[in-house]
């Protein structure tokens, strides 16, 4: 599958503004979304045998280059994605309390996996659900001006993922949480949203947290408060030039029609570079 | 008289250049507005007159910035100008008046320019208290009046019930009944009804239709400081987890 985006930087107090433009734009109520992301990277496994590339004496044979470049090449960063609820953040006392009903309402029906977490709300590790999701770098070239790149995702089993990353040869990086909200205008996927960071002084940094801090004390990675606006459509054939096309054009009436208010644009590619070096 | 230094004729061919720019410009958007039918959108006209006033401002900007120069310049003919074959061109040169047609644009301009920066002065309102209050007196009544002509309940106009519904082109396949209380537009009510439930339902924190400002995330402190990050940072930390750098 392929992935073709834009992107744009909103300012915070343009947000809030954006959010209304949006909502009337393709007539729905935004869908609130809250999502923990683990950043794994892939490691060389110790025993795989590195020949030099490149020696010019003795030719290459094409099948050993081949397997060189399947060892050796494709080590990328990875990203699990999991679907997380307001509430499943630590409750702080007073400052909460009555307000979690509110976005209560606005989750319900779009997160299956969690059903079972509104009855109790703390945050189970175990029964965290995760999706794997695998991002290309985007392709070179600049045939049109839109950020294209090979996707794909697959579910993962619940609860602790380290050990099954690690067996497939992941360890794990980070994590932040993004929040934001989705809209859908015809094919396209519009996210707005944010990267909010863990507080610094809780857990261990090398494992996922079991447990969720207050959502107060996430911060914001941008301390200016801005917004990431990516707007995406996903094609299922992306060696089709004409559904590629015909994506891109959509991209670019959204882009036309958002002109007044933001400026959506390519990505630099190499901001979104995911090869593990 | 010394004569010209490299820079001085570079100043100068710069610009015969950008002019030619402008009347390139002016002369694309006149053929376009003569060759193409109908009138080019909106969306053409408006690129054409940037790309026309953004000619405008680097033309006037060069002759401001070589004003001095410019002021000074006196053209003569040299022995070898071919006077009798482009005497014309050689009169517009040695002009030392402005054609009668070009004082009239300047004057023109000059009145327009004092109107608008007394205007701005006044306090830049193009309408007066009066003329508003009478605008927005007169408004609603004409909005009304011109609302009142068209039947809305219906699938079609007063206008165009009366000359016949047949002739209407709806492009629909489906036959458009002309009857109110039609079972489709009943149907459509009640999506309305249910609609506007929904919202209310959202909406218990706050009185708006469009109720999304209850859920601000204001959640998070929200340090509105500091200038923004840029994409590429963001986007590399959410791809690699590799901090921005700082800055």
């Amino acid at each position: 599958m392929h992935e073709l985006l834009l992107f744009a930087s909103v300012p915070h107090h343009q947000h809030h503004e954006l959010r209304q433009q949006l909502a009337g734009l393709t007539a729905m109520q935004p869908r609130h979304r809250l999502e923990r992301r683990l950043i794994f990277k892939a490691y060389r496994k110790p025993g795989v045998i590195t020949t030099r590339v490149g020696a010019s004496q003795n030719v290459q044979g094409v099948d050993l280059q081949r397997l060189n470049k399947m060892l050796n090449g494709g080590m990328f960063y990875t990203q699990v994605v999991g679907p997380v609820l307001h509430e499943n953040f630590a409750a702080a006392g007073v400052t909460r309390g009555e307000g979690g009903d509110d976005p209560d309402a606005a989750m319900s029906g779009i997160d299956e996996s969690q059903k079972d977490s509104f009855s109790n709300s703390s945050y189970d590790y175990e029964s965290q659900s995760w999706k794997l999701e695998f991002r290309d770098i985007p392709e070179a070239g600049t045939r049109s001006a839109v950020t294209a790149r090979l996707m794909a995702s697959a579910g993962l089993p619940k609860g602790d993922i380290i050990e099954p990353m690690n067996a497939w040869g992941y360890g794990f990086v980070t994590e932040y949480v993004v929040e934001g909200d989705i809209f859908i205008l015809n094919d396209i996927v519009i996210f707005l949203h944010r990267v909010l960071q863990y507080p610094s002084e809780s857990a261990d940094p090398h494992v996922p947290r079991r447990q969720l801090p207050p959502f107060e004390q996430m911060t914001p990675l941008d301390k200016s408060g801005s917004y990431v606006l990516q707007a995406a459509i996903t094609v299922q054939d992306g060696g089709n030039q004409e559904t590629m096309r015909t994506a891109s054009q959509h991209l670019f009436g959204l882009r036309e029609q958002l002109r007044s208010a933001v400026r959506l644009e390519q990505a630099d590619r190499l901001s979104l570079d995911t090869r593990a070096k | 008289m010394t004569s010209l230094n490299q820079d001085q004729i570079k100043a100068l061919e710069q610009s015969r250049q950008r002019l030619i720019q402008l009347t390139h410009s002016l002369s694309s958007l006149i053929t376009s507005l003569n060759t193409s039918d109908p009138l080019p959108s909106w969306s053409s006209l408006q690129s054409q007159a940037t790309i026309i006033s953004n000619n405008l401002i680097t033309v006037s900007e060069h002759l401001t910035d070589q004003k001095d120069l410019f002021g000074s310049l006196v053209a003569y003919p040299g022995p070898d100008y071919p006077s009798r074959t482009q005497g014309p061109a050689l009169e517009q040169l040695l002009r030392t008046k402005l054609d009668p047609r070009v004082e009239d644009w300047l004057s023109r301009g000059r009145t327009t320019g004092q109107k608008s920066q007394s205007q701005t002065q006044i306090g830049g309102q193009e309408l007066s208290e009066g003329d508003l209050a009478e605008l927005w007196a007169w408004a609603p009544v004409e909005a009304n009046q011109e609302a009142r002509r068209r039947n809305w309940g219906g699938n079609f106009t007063l206008e165009e019930k009366e000359a016949g519904i047949e002739n209407v082109v709806t492009g629909l396949r489906r036959e458009l009944e002309d009857e109110d209380e039609s079972e489709e537009e009943e149907e459509e009510e009640e999506e309305d009804q249910m609609d506007i439930v929904g919202a209310r339902k959202k909406a218990s924190g706050g009185g708006l239709e469009f109720d999304i400002a209850a859920r601000q995330p204001s959640q998070v402190a929200a340090a509105a400081a500091g200038p923004v990050m840029p994409l590429d940072d963001v986007l590399r930390f959410m791809t690699t987890g590799l901090p921005p750098k700082q800055r």
